[in-house]
């Protein structure tokens, strides 16, 4: 984890982040769905923006028919059983970063970054929103009360945190 | 600016999405060699001034093809649906049951950075 | 002259405490803070601000807020220069800078203000007449002169060193202005619950409340609003924030004014565009105040009247000490009243015969002079007024007077609801354009609906209020607003506002439009509204015609013969008033234009001599410095080293798709115009999509990785767009079909080793692995691990040397980079670039993006036979059409330069021997290379059929070069066309 700046007000950390997409195919979702519960031993968000967090996985439903599974630091990864006539699994842990952010000028600087509203309820502390940052496709995911996470492609992401940091450096100033 | 009610994301700005086109006409079957069939398709076009009913991709965010019924004069948007339809029910219930050995385990690589 | 010697002692909102320095054309002067510029340039007695547009004549401060069409300034020096600012809305900021505008070589003393005496020949039409037609040549002669002469400020051409800012915010409601009615609607709206956003454009909260003077009624029912609103904490109120343009989706555009008025804020943005998203909208925007149209009616020290009582009440200025007020409504009477309580000598001339007793005992009792049935036709006076003539029952007569205030009634400001497609409707009873119906989620209040009063405001803006927030779900129940009753009457307003010229009578004032102009414009059949703007100009200056549209209109419908609702109104767009560029584009500018992508090798090109190319989004490089002094040099180096040893290529860019599912191969045979389906596991193919009208939509090979799996690769440019086309195909097309695709183009680094000794350097490099040609054969596949990432290999060629694609889980792609480049070292692998990479496969004949141009099908690009005789995938039947298969149309050929010392160029049009190049020709040149296995330029084309014969000569020609080049028609393969060196 590489810390980009840090101070009371704003801190963004950059980090690998493990990840593995599952789909179900359509029809035979809910078989799928009660698979990948019982391997993972936790039950899943049931709708788009819901996550669940369970023993540092953090399962998060990006549609109506994918679910994303964000590994921890350090946390091994869960044995899926993936039964291929009911869904696929793919790996994308390679290709994607995770920006963590935190402080109390949170709000204010990510307003000049992402179009999502940080006082609206699809926003709270444990949901995740998939939106745009400087027309590039990231996941949102609220953390705490003035902590987020920002999951973007690998090929942005040092384009996307020099955004983020230039709008913290400016408006902290 | 459009914004969308993305039927699993919620209200969103028309820059996370892509237009994908009128929506009324008809998709010939794949194996259709009806050129008359394909030519309606791909050129001919009602082109309202009114509802128009369109597909939009939610491409920042789900990726859900949706069906957004637009009144071409004042923009207002009546109703967005998934595109998708509920598939054809196959007969594969029975072979996926007989193919449980084919079930794979698929874990995730830590990476070392 | 003394400093603020129009000021008063005391009252206003101004702090005396707080001098603010500033400089107007180079004079230093003294304002307070809380001035605007106009307020501080008026109280020191400056009177002449600017030239107008056209006749350059004098002019002054015309009105206190964003309608001004006149005194427009610029603003700053050097990169910050900003021109054609009102300076009625600069809120003065110490040390500001400012120039007037449209002079030379003074302000005082203009030389083209002769341009006045030309003035017959500026009328409307004037350019149209005299340039178009016949003598359209007269205006490449004369146009310097004219652009010279006419026009506003000039802008600065250093580049802004100003930062911008991008903002996103929401709320349930939002309110657009901050005067009475706004201010009741965001009380009650807030006290219902809902998140409430109020926007004003001015630094202080009020509206019209603050033309009132600022110890009185008004001014403790807005301390008291005030107090209110800033207690609630779902309340955001936005000052100096111009609500500028109004969209669909109830999406509202602001620009905020910052850092340039306060000094404690210059880290800040300069301007800040917000983004506003609201759930419902309350317009309270206002009103603005019209002009009265007579002879003369620009000059300096005219001004409307509730101006008049802003420099007043609000400002402590007192811009004139004989006033004459001209009217046709009682609203301009309190300007009368106010300033004869300031010890001014004032004159009511009205229009109407008997002005409501009310009103005439007032002005009895403060000793203002009434005259009844009057209307002001003349005013004398250069750079401010010194005498009117007044025409009424008497006859004629001249007063003496130093400021003449005049009001011709009010326009609601129905701009913002104008952009959202709501049609304005003219109402009779108040002479003014209200908003039609608004469709859900919108509504208006106060005087832009056409209310009167103050106190109906109030009420108006508390129900509106209420009602944004109950669309919310907010419900709260909301206490009764406190109520504020200015005595406002509301007698019927006389609309009448020609008058016999005898000067110029300004209806634009910006624009330099007069009655006469307008008189042309009917006179030569230009009556529609629309047609007149045009024709004129008026209504087309920065102001929008915000004073001049509803004049103008009723001079046309007077000439007409017509009513208001006949004769029409224009249509209002964004923005409301002018928005910076800067503003726009916020921080998107320079390296953060647009976003970039770079490759997991992205340092390691950068530290090692690349010179970068911007493909896309993508950085990629585009030949190494250390290859050659220059690209050319560089790419035929690079092509070199691949043919004869090996290089090695970052091609992480290209577009990768994960396919997988159960019909995996039945979708890709349908997507693809070549087979898929018994495609054998462990072998990659290139495969052709075409799009539904069968043109070629993008190529790339896929390989399939198990029975239900493949490995899609796309162009680098198509990435995103096939992508989507499958996700359509998959959604609407063929939901039946169980397969899911991914996008994993940031999943994997990718990199090519091609050349004859590519094998050798992979045994090297990886020597745990088997990459003979049995275990990997051409088109073959091998799965392994590398550092603990995925690896894979494809022995995919695309220059046609034996060649190997090797993919990499991207955190590891740098890593193995390196490691390929050392144990290549002994092999001479080097890296190349686009360049080469480009230059590589025209030379081998393969199409690329110039080639699959979104006009060109499989068989304009000699690809036919891939499809064969299969049918049932996208572009199948369409692409069969017959006009595709018409003789005449062009298709891909290779040319080869014939003449020494000369090059084919990409763009050349093609034309047969002796033909004269004049047209579209015969065909273009898609790609050119210079090819160091035949030693002279050859190139990929796209000929007409019926002249396509190989071995024939054709010209190429490039006009912006000026160069002709004869080439022979040859295949488009230059290199090795039997495919042995794949195996070299």
């Amino acid at each position: 984890m590489a810390s980009v700046m840090s101070s009371q007000e704003f801190s963004l950390s950059v980090a690998d982040c493990p990840l593995i997409q599952i789909e179900g195919w359509d029809g035979t979702l809910a078989q799928f769905e009660k698979g990948v519960s019982a391997s993972l031993g936790t039950k899943l968000p049931a709708s788009v923006g819901e996550t669940v967090r369970h023993r540092g996985l953090l399962v998060v439903r990006v549609a109506p028919r994918h679910l994303l599974l964000a590994l921890d630091d350090g946390i091994e990864a869960p044995s899926l059983a993936v039964d291929p006539d009911l869904g696929c699994s793919v790996s994308l842990g390679e290709g994607r970063v995770r920006f963590s952010m935190a402080g109390a000028g949170i709000a204010r600087i990510l307003s000049r970054c992402i179009a999502v509203d940080w006082h609206a309820p699809a926003a709270a502390p444990g949901r995740a929103v998939q939106t745009s940052l400087h027309h590039v496709p990231v996941l949102f995911l609220r953390t705490g009360e003035t902590a987020c996470d920002l999951i973007v492609p690998r090929s942005f992401s040092r384009s996307l945190a020099d955004w983020i940091a230039d709008s913290a450096a400016a408006s902290c100033a | 600016m459009l914004r969308i009610e993305c039927p699993c994301c919620g209200l969103r700005d028309q820059d996370e999405f892509r237009y994908g086109g009128d929506a009324s006409v008809t998709r010939p079957g794949h194996d259709d060699p009806d050129p008359e069939a394909w030519y309606r398709y791909v050129y001919v076009r009602a082109n309202p001034a009114g509802l128009h009913r369109e597909f939009w991709q939610h491409v920042i965010g789900c990726r859900q093809w949706l069906m957004v019924e637009r009144d071409t004069r004042n923009h207002a948007i009546a109703s967005v649906a998934f595109a998708r339809k509920a598939p054809a029910k196959k007969s594969f219930t029975q072979t996926s049951l007989a193919q449980k050995s084919l079930t794979k385990k698929s874990p995730v690589r830590k990476s070392t950075a | 002259m003394s400093s603020n010697q129009k000021r008063l002692a005391a009252g206003g909102r101004i702090s005396r405490e707080q001098p603010v320095e500033f400089t107007f054309d180079g004079r230093r002067l003294v304002g307070y803070r809380g001035d605007t510029l106009a307020s501080a340039l008026l109280a020191n007695g400056v009177t002449l601000v600017g030239r107008s547009f056209k006749y350059h004549r004098p002019r002054g401060i015309f009105s206190a807020g964003p309608e001004e069409p006149n005194a427009l300034v610029t603003l700053g020096t050097a990169g910050r220069r900003e021109p054609n600012l009102p300076a009625t809305t600069l809120e003065l900021a110490d040390g500001m800078v400012v120039e007037s505008q449209n002079r030379w070589p003074s302000l005082a003393f203009d030389v083209q203000s002769i341009n006045s005496l030309l003035a017959p020949f500026l009328s409307a039409g004037f350019y149209y007449k005299m340039f178009m037609g016949p003598t359209r040549r007269a205006w490449m002669f004369y146009e310097h002169f004219i652009r010279k002469a006419a026009g506003l400020g000039r802008a600065g051409t250093d580049p802004d060193p100003d930062r911008y800012e991008v903002r996103h915010t929401f709320a349930d409601v939002a309110i657009v202005g901050g005067g009475p009615a706004g201010l009741s609607a965001a009380r009650a709206a807030a006290a219902a619950g809902a998140r409430v956003a109020l926007i004003e454009q001015d630094f202080l909260l009020g509206g019209q409340l603050l033309a009132d003077p600022s110890d009185g009624v008004a001014a403790s029912w807005l301390r008291q609003a005030k107090a209110e609103l800033e207690s609630f904490e779902n309340v955001t109120l936005m000052r100096r924030t111009t609500a500028f343009g109004a969209y669909d989706g109830n999406v509202i555009g602001l620009v905020e004014q910052c850092g340039q008025t306060d000094p404690q804020r210059a880290g800040e943005a300069r301007q800040t565009f917000t983004m506003l998203r609201a759930r419902s909208i309350v317009f309270a925007t206002g009103a603005i105040e019209r002009p009265m149209v007579f002879s003369n009616n620009d000059r300096p020290s005219v001004m409307l009247a509730s101006a008049a009582r802003t420099y007043l009440n609000r400002y402590a200025v007192l811009p004139g000490k004989k006033v004459i007020v001209a009217t046709g409504n009682d609203g301009a009477w309190r300007t009368a009243f106010d300033y004869a309580a300031s010890g001014a000598e004032v004159m009511v001339a009205d229009l109407r015969a008997a002005p409501p007793a009310a009103l005439t005992a007032e002005a009895a009792r403060l000793r203002v002079a009434v005259r009844a049935g009057t209307r002001i036709v003349d005013l004398d006076g250069g750079h401010a007024v010194r005498r009117t003539t007044l025409a009424g029952p008497g006859g004629e007569s001249q007063t003496a007077c130093d400021l003449v205030c005049m009001s011709g009634g009010w326009s609601p400001t129905v701009h913002l609801t104008s952009h959202l497609g709501v049609k304005p409707v003219y109402r009779d009873d108040i002479g003014g354009f209200v908003p039609g119906a608004f469709t859900a989620g919108r509504f208006g209040a106060g005087s832009m609906m056409g209310t009167h009063s103050t106190a109906d405001a109030i009420d108006d803006g508390h129900r509106a209020g209420i009602e944004a927030a109950s669309f919310c779900g907010k419900s709260a129940s909301v206490p009764a607003p406190s109520k504020l009753d200015l005595g406002e009457t509301a007698t019927a307003p006389l609309r009448e506002i020609s008058s016999a010229g005898r000067g110029k009578a300004f209806v634009d004032f910006q624009m330099d439009v007069t009655t006469k102009d307008i008189e042309l414009a009917h006179r030569e059949g230009y009556e529609s509204v629309e047609h007149l703007k045009r024709y004129t100009t008026l209504g087309m200056g920065t102001d929008q015609g915000k004073t001049s549209n509803f004049p103008a209109l009723v001079a046309m419908a007077a000439l007409r013969n017509a009513t208001i609702p006949e004769t029409g109104a224009t249509t209002f767009r964004p923005p409301y008033t002018p928005v910076a560029i800067g503003a726009l584009a916020g921080r998107a500018t320079g390296h953060h234009f647009k976003p970039i992508r770079r490759t997991p090798m992205h340092d390691w090109h950068m530290a090692n001599g690349a010179e970068m190319l911007e493909v896309g989004l993508w950085m990629r490089p585009y030949f190494y410095r250390q290859s050659g002094r220059d690209v050319n040099e560089a790419y035929v180096a690079e092509m070199r080293t691949v043919r004869q040893a090996a290089g090695l290529m970052d091609i992480s860019t290209l577009g990768k798709i994960d396919v997988q599912g159960p019909d995996a191969a039945i979708f890709l045979d349908r997507v693809y115009a070549n087979g898929f389906a018994k495609l054998p596991v462990g072998r990659a193919r290139y495969g052709v999509m075409l799009r539904d009208d069968g043109i070629v939509f993008d190529d790339g090979t896929t390989t399939r990785l198990a029975e239900n799996r493949f490995f899609m690769t796309t162009s680098t440019a198509k990435a995103a767009d096939v992508l989507s086309r499958l996700e359509f195909l998959l959604d609407t097309a063929w939901p039946d079909l169980r397969v899911a695709v991914t996008s994993v183009s940031d999943e994997w680094a990718a990199m090519s080793v091609a050349g004859p000794k590519s094998c050798a350097i992979l045994s090297a490099a990886f020597p745990a692995l088997d990459v003979s040609d049995e275990a990997l054969p051409h088109m073959g596949r091998l799965e392994s691990e590398w550092e603990g990432r995925a690896l894979r290999i494809l022995r995919l060629s695309y220059s046609g040397e034996r060649a190997y694609e090797i993919y990499v889980g991207a955190t590891a792609g740098g890593q193995l980079w390196s490691r390929l480049l050392e144990a290549g070292r002994a092999f001479d692998l080097k890296p190349y670039g686009v360049e080469a990479l480009g230059a590589l496969r025209v030379e081998k004949g393969h199409v690329a993006g110039p080639e699959i141009d979104g006009r060109t099908t499989l068989d304009d690009l000699g690809l036919g036979r891939m499809a064969g005789k299969r049918t049932g995938f996208v572009g199948d039947v369409l692409r069969r059409r017959p006009a595709y298969l018409a003789p005449y149309r062009q298709r891909l050929v290779g040319l080869e330069c014939i003449e020494d010392g000369k090059r084919l160029r990409g763009g050349a049009i093609l034309f047969l021997p002796g033909e004269k190049p004049y047209g579209h020709g015969r065909g273009r040149i898609t790609s050119v290379t210079f090819s160091p296995e035949r030693g002279h330029y050859v190139g990929l084309a796209l000929l007409a059929g019926d002249v396509a014969v190989e071995g024939n000569e054709i010209t190429a020609v490039y006009p912006m070069k000026d160069e002709t080049v004869r080439a022979r028609i040859v295949s488009p393969v230059f290199l090795d066309p039997q495919g042995e060196r794949l195996h070299g």
